[in-house]
């Protein structure tokens, strides 16, 4: 159970101040596919950097299972599987080298590291490369490691920066159906990308989130009775108000 | 605690899978240093050898003149040459270290009992010349008192009465000259090696390791930030102590090898033992000074750039002792660098070091790693490290 509330960023850049974020608010829920829907330079990955504390919010509050992010940030990042948009793994560890290595941080001991790692690689089909070094893997491969990394400690809550970017048709099939296996587990996913078919095809709640606000929450169906249009695209494009940028 | 280990034996296994990078930062060291050393000891030793053993070949001016002194310079293995046409170009041009003039003279003040003159020709700036110069004028006194002395009995008087004042000498310059050279250059290679040795890694585990972005997922780990930077910082000096153990190794077996006074510097197990724990300390504050510079750049670029002033630092204290030769007093071994310089020194001349040097040496060497830690820590911390787009 993760908990937004009125989040604001702003960093400093030569050409002056960009406020980045300004008062993201949404809940995820446990047992559900959040979906953070937004075009590039929204300010989702932003907001989720403060989610998993690598920023610090200027302003808003944020709570994963009722814990508060910025009273015991640590606490926070155990309960949390993070998937960034940054995947960066050791191209001179073995894929389950890599694996280890994470699960060891969190503390973990070897048995259930190693538990962990078979059921994963199960769950994932990575089990032809796990113990090949990941120095030219497929971008798919190092997808897969990085989100099994991500999810060693087994976390209650699931976060993943466009998880699917650079997959092909079949590993991304692939992913979705790993992804309901997490919300069958009862766990909260959230699921950021600025395609809305992906979103749609996978999320049971949507947040659309444009110029660092959230323009709308709600279910797929629930967006397009709002918005009146039957195309999830032209809903996204309505709700981000994509259109009045290009013209 | 626990976390600091894996971050470091991490670091350390992904090193060592980068074999090329691996053996350049172990190797390069214990095997260039040795052949510098190796070879220039044995350049100037045969050098020196030749000078003082060989025949000296000899211009002489008017050798006509003094026929006994020729036969006594080629007794003493310096044979005479005829002279060039302008001796003073010739030495100028160093085709000729040193030229030998004798009066025309000579004879008549030699009948005479007088002075005979003859004269040097030579250039003191030419630090080559030095040894024959000297050789020559050691034979032509020696000539002079022998004859002196016969003289002397000739006419009934002691020899002894005339020399008012006997000067005893003992020229220890040459060899001391040498090693004294090298002593200086040593401490800057050691200093150097321990402070630098380990910078690619360090490098590259902070400042590399954001631009593959892979800071971020690690950062994202419920493993305190202080406690990733201390691993990686564990990692590299625990890599340079390796690869400063196998350099002290290398001179230890080069000196032992190397030809003359070499071999009298003390390389035993105990003096090597003290000298990686003097460069301990200079493998932290390296270590930890290179991790903040890692950490407050935005690339590996701009990281490296700083090498080139850092490889200095170590030089400065050395030009400063050569410059401005100073004694050995406490608050010199509070100073990075000078300090190391002044404990490697006594080291390798086997001088005493007291407990209170070694005190003051070690706790201002950890005093200030653990301040640079501190410092590096607190970047650590800051949000934009992790953010590599």
């Amino acid at each position: 159970m993760i908990r937004i509330d009125n989040l604001h960023k702003s960093f400093k850049t030569k050409t002056g101040t960009v406020h980045a974020v300004k008062g993201v608010g949404f809940e995820a829920r446990d047992g559900e596919i959040t979906g953070l829907l937004g075009p590039n330079g929204a300010g989702k990955t932003t907001t989720l950097r403060m989610l998993y504390t690598l920023m610090k919010p200027d302003q808003g509050r944020i709570e994963v299972d009722g814990v508060d992010v910025a009273r015991d940030p640590t606490a926070v990042r155990q309960r949390l599987g993070v998937l960034p948009d940054a995947r960066g793994v050791y191209k001179r560890l073995s894929a389950r080298e890599n694996i280890e290595y994470f699960g060891r941080l969190h503390g973990i001991d070897e048995a259930t590291i190693q538990a962990r790692i078979a059921s994963m690689a199960r769950t994932l089909v990575m089990e032809d490369f796990l113990e090949r070094r990941t120095e030219g893997f497929s971008q798919g491969q190092r997808t897969k490691t990085a989100i099994a990394r991500a999810l060693v400690h087994d976390p209650r809550n699931v976060i993943l920066d466009e998880p699917t970017n650079g997959l092909d048709v079949m590993t991304t099939r692939g992913l979705r159906g790993f992804l309901r296996g997490l919300r069958e587990e009862g766990r909260c996913v959230i699921f950021s990308s600025h395609i809305m078919q992906e979103v749609a095809a996978l999320c049971d709640r949507i947040v659309v989130i444009a110029h660092g606000q959230v323009r709308a929450i709600g279910t797929p169906d629930q967006l397009r009775e709002q918005t009146g249009l039957p195309d999830l695209e032209d809903v996204f494009v309505r709700l981000a108000d994509l259109e009045g940028e290009a013209a | 605690m626990k976390a600091v280990w894996t971050v470091a034996r991490k670091e350390l296994l992904d090193l060592f899978r980068d074999r090329k990078t691996m053996m350049l930062g172990l190797l390069l060291g214990p095997v260039v240093l040795p052949a510098l050393i190796l070879g220039m000891g044995a350049l100037a030793e045969k050098k020196m050898r030749t000078q003082l053993e060989s025949t000296l070949e000899l211009p002489v001016i008017g050798a006509e003149h003094a026929p006994n002194l020729i036969a006594f310079l080629k007794g003493r293995n310096i044979e005479a040459r005829p002279a060039p046409e302008h001796p003073d170009q010739a030495v100028r041009d160093q085709t000729f270290d040193v030229v030998l003039k004798i009066d025309e003279a000579y004879g008549e003040q030699w009948r005479g009992s007088k002075p005979a003159a003859v004269e040097l020709i030579y250039d003191s700036s030419r630090q080559d010349s030095q040894i024959p110069v000297n050789r020559l004028r050691g034979v032509l006194l020696e000539y002079s008192r022998t004859v002196g002395v016969l003289r002397g009995i000739n006419r009934g008087v002691s020899p002894e009465a005339g020399f008012a004042v006997e000067i005893g000498q003992r020229d220890v310059a040459t060899p001391e000259a040498r090693r004294g050279m090298l002593l200086a250059f040593l401490p800057y290679m050691l200093i150097l090696f321990s402070f630098l040795g380990g910078a690619a890694l360090v490098i590259d585990v902070t400042a590399g390791e954001r631009e593959r972005q892979s800071l971020e997922p690690l950062l994202a780990t419920p493993a305190p930030r202080a406690a990733i930077m201390s691993g990686k910082i564990l990692a590299a000096c625990l890599f340079g102590m390796l690869s400063l153990l196998l350099i002290v190794i290398a001179f230890k077996l080069s000196f032992q090898l190397a030809p003359g006074p070499l071999q009298l510097i003390d390389v035993s197990a105990p003096v090597m033992a003290q000298l990686l724990l003097v460069l301990l300390p200079m493998v932290l504050i390296g270590t930890t000074l290179l991790t903040l510079i890692a950490a407050s750049v935005k690339s590996v670029k701009e990281a490296q750039s700083y090498m080139s002033i850092l490889m200095f630092l170590p030089i400065v204290p050395t030009i400063l002792l050569m410059v401005n030769p100073i004694k050995n007093q406490l608050w010199q071994f509070a100073v990075p660098f000078l300090a190391q310089n002044q404990m490697l020194l006594k080291l390798v001349r086997s001088e005493a070091i007291s407990a209170q040097e070694w005190a003051v040496y070690l706790g201002a060497g950890f005093g200030l790693g653990l301040v640079l830690w501190l410092l590096a820590a607190r970047l650590y911390n800051q949000e934009r490290l992790a953010i590599s787009a």
